[in-house]
């Protein structure tokens, strides 16, 4: 009966998640099949590590690795930074609110590469901040900002475009935290810092990890915003497998591609352990 | 001039006996793509938005409808490669790099062979045989733009050595990319050739002959703090064009272009420099499953014609590909074209863009 009932309720689930997982699997197992030398387009299919033992042994590869997980970690963790103080200013109505939270949300209606030109003539050698720069005196004479190798101006757009999205998870989160909580913290002597870590932070845990994982794995993946401002000395792991792809190569952009896959997993799964044993002092 | 093209195609169409072997003659073959197929579907890589108002004039002269879809250089290639094996395709034409066509398995084109005899059309670039299969429609060049208000044309870097000078007096005033185009590998890769005894014409690869670039490879690190890398093509005309850089690696016709439309400032200047640069251009071939094999004909028969190719370089500022067009409009003159070197053949050019990208820019 209870079998039944199960493979009833598996039924009724197949044309939606069956869809999907079908789909996805099917990526995914073509992604790792060629990785391992599979499904060569161009060349001989047969198992191999080749593919894995080269590019890992690349230090374009690491350097593509420890720069996309830089990018990913600190994009979700400066949205998430940003966005916290925000959904509390804007936890209780007042007047204004609702266009302040409106404008601060207007970056999710922007297409990334549509800011990230408009970033670039902002930030180019005559563009309006170097013209303001040497305007004050600040610089003798313009500089060269754009593509800067720490990836400053990468990360500045990464959380101009995400810090929106934590908001609107993190605004709904902390306002349904009732004020007879904090009323309750506050009266038992909690100042603003013991009060955001001890009881805002915790109740409002789930909505960070959400931001968290989801803006990590976005920034983690990025390509538009890497080739148009990005480092020029390094390449993302997006940009990397496209370079592969380009030249035919679909064996070592599948090792990339992977690569991204995996990290996505373990880094997202890392993140929300971590927030949840920061906050919480506990995984469950 | 359509007219005239318009005139002369109907001629030869009149004059064109019935092809053996029950192939249509060329009278028929326009009658069917304009009365039966009425569209032709190009995959081109680049300049689509371009190109969809540029063949407009092959509409309103035939009647038959011009569809280019968008899609990259090797996703287009692919696409053909992926559906070879269906009887009827989605592309009738398809533009591709020249030095493409050696990876490309020629069975898969049909023969062009019924197109109007003309002795003006170019199927031989750079020594790459595009047999009857191929045809080139665009011509290009690799070089170096400058800005002449900073620069005497009598002081510009012509080797190497002259380059590494340029660079040592004026640091971070060039720039060239290592990808998103061709123009910053092609500069790059004629220094690495010019410092070096191998071949770049063999495209055999091995760890003994990639050594052989040390020395250029060397070069690019001993004088890394002098020269910039830029994004892309576009980058790299950008920030000249705005003052940034004195001189950049480009593209003849990407440079034209940008100047014909106003992107960039037409006072720029082009040369090729003494130790040469890679040029070439690309083809077109119709796969043997196009869906509108007629329509493909008669489109690639304009497209290769004197009088387009007149225009485009006018418009595009292309080297044009047939003997009879007119190359007035060009940036670089024919003496200088001389200095055109064949694009490194592959493999060994991307096992030479890889060692560059890992022994070069991470070393920056």
């Amino acid at each position: 009966m209870r079998l039944g009932r199960t493979a009833t309720i598996l039924l009724l689930l197949t044309p939606g998640i069956g869809l999907i997982v079908f789909f996805i699997g099917a990526v995914i197992y073509i992604a790792i099949a060629q990785s391992f030398g599979y499904y060569n387009l161009l060349g001989e299919s047969g198992y191999s590590l080749e593919f894995w033992e080269t590019l890992t042994g690349r230090k374009a590869y690491a350097r593509s690795v420890r720069y996309s997980l830089y990018v990913g970690f600190w994009s979700a963790i400066l949205s998430v930074a940003l966005a916290y103080p925000l959904a509390l200013w804007l936890r209780k109505p007042f007047t204004g609110s609702l266009t302040v939270s409106a404008i601060l949300k207007a970056p999710l209606l922007v297409h990334g590469i549509v800011a990230a030109f408009l970033f670039l003539n902002v930030i180019s050698f005559h563009g309006i901040l170097n013209q303001f720069m040497v305007w004050t005196g600040i610089f003798d004479e313009p500089r060269r900002l754009q593509n800067d190798d720490n990836a400053i101006g990468l990360l500045f757009l990464q959380v101009w475009k995400n810090m929106p999205f934590a908001l609107l998870l993190l605004t709904g989160a902390v306002q349904a935290i009732s004020d007879d909580v904090l009323h309750a913290a506050q009266d038992l002597g909690a100042g603003a810092w013991a009060r955001f870590r001890k009881v805002i932070a915790p109740l409002s845990v789930s909505a960070m990890q959400a931001a968290l994982i989801i803006i990590f794995i976005g920034a983690l993946a990025d390509f538009t915003f890497q080739t148009t401002i990005g480092p020029t000395n390094r390449q993302s792991l997006a940009q990397y497998m496209t370079f592969f792809k380009e030249r035919g190569r679909w064996n070592d952009a599948a090792v990339v591609g992977v690569t991204l896959m995996a990290l996505s997993l373990v880094g997202a799964i890392v993140l929300a352990a971590a927030a949840r044993l920061i906050f919480r002092g506990r995984l469950r | 001039m359509l007219k005239k093209l318009l005139s002369a195609t109907a001629l030869v169409a009149l004059t064109t006996p019935a092809f053996a072997g029950g192939h249509l003659s060329w009278e028929q073959m326009t009658e069917k793509a304009q009365n039966e197929e009425g569209e032709v579907t190009w995959f081109v890589w680049y300049f689509e938005d371009r190109f969809r108002e540029f063949t407009q004039q092959f509409t309103d002269a035939t009647g038959i409808k011009v569809i280019i879809p968008d899609g990259d250089h090797s996703t287009n290639i692919d696409k053909m490669i992926a559906e070879s094996g269906r009887e009827t395709g989605d592309i009738d034409v398809l533009a591709y790099g020249v030095d493409m066509l050696p990876t490309i398995d020629n069975a898969l084109f049909m023969s062009l062979a019924n197109l109007p005899e003309d002795a003006g059309r170019i199927s031989d670039l750079v020594g790459i045989d595009g047999g009857d299969v191929a045809l080139a429609y665009w011509g290009n060049q690799t070089g170096i733009a400058y800005d002449p208000a900073k620069i005497a044309d009598e002081d510009l870097p012509q080797t190497p050595e002259d380059f590494a000078a340029f660079w040592t007096a004026n640091p971070g005033a060039m720039g060239f990319n290592y990808e998103n185009g061709g123009s910053g590998p092609s500069f790059y890769m004629n220094i690495l050739r010019t410092l070096s005894d191998v071949d770049f014409n063999d495209g055999e690869t091995s760890p003994e002959k990639l050594a052989g670039i040390d020395g250029g490879i060397a070069f690019f690190n001993e004088h890394a703090e002098n020269y910039e890398i830029t994004a892309s093509n576009a980058d790299s005309l950008t920030r000249l064009s705005n003052g940034e850089f004195t001189m950049v690696a480009a593209w003849e016709d990407h440079m034209a272009g940008l100047q014909n439309i106003g992107e960039i400032r037409d006072d720029l200047k082009f040369y090729i420099p003494e130790m040469g640069m890679f040029g070439g251009g690309n083809y077109v071939s119709i796969p043997k499953n196009a869906p509108h094999p007629a329509a493909a004909q008669l489109f690639v028969d304009w497209l290769t014609s004197a009088e387009v190719q007149t225009m485009f370089n006018q418009q595009f500022g292309t080297a044009p590909m047939h003997a009879e067009a007119d190359d007035s409009a060009a940036l670089v003159s024919n003496a200088m074209r001389e200095r055109q070197m064949p694009w490194a053949k592959k493999p060994f050019r991307d096992a030479v863009e890889e060692r560059f990208i890992e022994d070069v820019i991470q070393e920056r």
